[in-house]
């Protein structure tokens, strides 16, 4: 169980299946490949977030002992949430936001023209994108800025809607 | 405000009768002024102008352009003007005519001047979209809500620039949300001041 849960995190360890299987006098083989048997039991029984009677219903079909049969099932349950979070960060993704600096500036003049009062606010905008972080310089002006803030406001508005709370109490 | 003896020497072609009588003058003031606001080659193919020698023409056009640009980036005043114009030796009849041309303008070339310039990457518009998911090839029953907000924005150069896209859940787009209401507090107490 143990060795299937290393594996699930950091990926296939060898070395550790050989003390075993030394251990337990089997070959390192059957070790292997008890252990991926494991993962994809794990995996496959997380992902699709099967209720206990239905772990119990798929694995009773390969005639282990009960005990055998409960710590399989106590397995999964203890480790379903981690093995979920894990499973999430594989799925494809646009860059995320992290967050937001901003500052309030007026420009003065210019090359082309003096004496000007132009206010604008000026931005970086921090994203995360597969463990990178970016950071962009944006910049607008104040009517934008306001309208920015009207659009994103009803934008979070809509999942108080009815027509999004009714999907939502559906899907589940 | 100054000028530089090439358009110096354009603005006295320009004020000089017999070159440049009172007709052909005011055309190419118009001229100048509309290839600047309007589109670079305008103007020039005015009737009054087809007598004059196309050099002085390119001369005086310039002269007269750069008078323009330079009364405008420093938001001169008539007086200002004026004397400029005094010591090109022109009379008070072609000076006023400038002026009220200049006067006509002055607004739309104070908002072209002000438009040349760098400056960072600009917010012009945002869109959003609120999705559900449900499940991925990897994980199943997500059921999780999440938007995707895209920025329009537009570079002062070269005018268009690939939007920039983020996804976001639902508590990060308040944390962005408040922080522009901060911003756009702080821009209201700023005027106010």
């Amino acid at each position: 169980g143990r060795l299937a849960l290393e594996q699930l995190r950091r990926g296939a360890a060898p070395r550790a299946c050989e003390t075993a299987a030394r251990k337990l006098n089997i070959g390192v083989d059957i070790i292997q490949h008890g252990v991926e048997g494991l993962v994809y039991l794990l995996t496959e029984s997380s992902k699709l977030m099967i209720s206990e009677v239905d772990f119990q219903d798929s694995i009773h079909v390969l005639g282990f002992s009960d005990e055998l049969n409960k710590s399989l099932l106590q397995l999964y349950l203890d480790n379903r949430k981690e093995i979920r979070s894990i499973l999430g960060e594989l799925a494809p993704r646009l860059p995320s936001y992290h967050s937001l600096e901003w500052r309030l500036d007026v420009q003065l003049a210019s090359r082309s023209l003096r004496q000007q009062i132009k206010p604008a606010v000026t931005m970086k905008l921090h994203l995360n994108q597969n463990e990178d972080q970016t950071a962009q310089v944006l910049q607008t002006d104040p009517a934008t800025l306001l309208h920015l803030i009207q659009q994103l406001e009803q934008a979070l508005g809509e999942m108080k809607m009815n027509h999004c709370r009714r999907i939502v109490r559906n899907m589940k | 405000m100054e000028l530089s003896p090439y358009a110096q020497g354009g603005w006295r072609l320009l004020g000089d009768p017999r070159r440049f009588p009172r007709r052909p003058f005011a055309a190419l003031l118009r001229a100048a002024f509309r290839s600047l606001l309007d589109h670079p080659q305008a103007g020039l193919d005015d009737p009054d102008l087809k007598d004059i020698d196309p050099t002085v023409l390119k001369h005086c056009h310039a002269a007269a352009a750069t008078c323009i640009l330079e009364a405008g980036k420093h938001k001169a005043d008539i007086s200002a003007i004026s004397t400029c114009l005094e010591d090109c030796k022109l009379d008070k009849e072609r000076i006023e005519i400038f002026c009220t041309e200049y006067q006509k303008n002055k607004d739309a070339l104070e908002i072209l001047l002000g438009s040349i310039g760098r400056s960072p990457l600009h917010i012009t518009d945002v869109s959003w979209r609120l999705e559900y998911q449900i499940k991925n090839n990897q994980l199943h029953k997500t059921y999780q809500p999440s938007y995707l907000v895209t920025l329009n924005v537009e570079n002062s150069d070269s005018g268009s620039h690939p939007d920039v896209s983020f996804s976001c859940t639902m508590e990060q787009l308040q944390d962005l949300v408040g922080k522009l209401k901060d911003a756009a507090k702080s821009l209201e107490r700023a005027t106010q001041m």
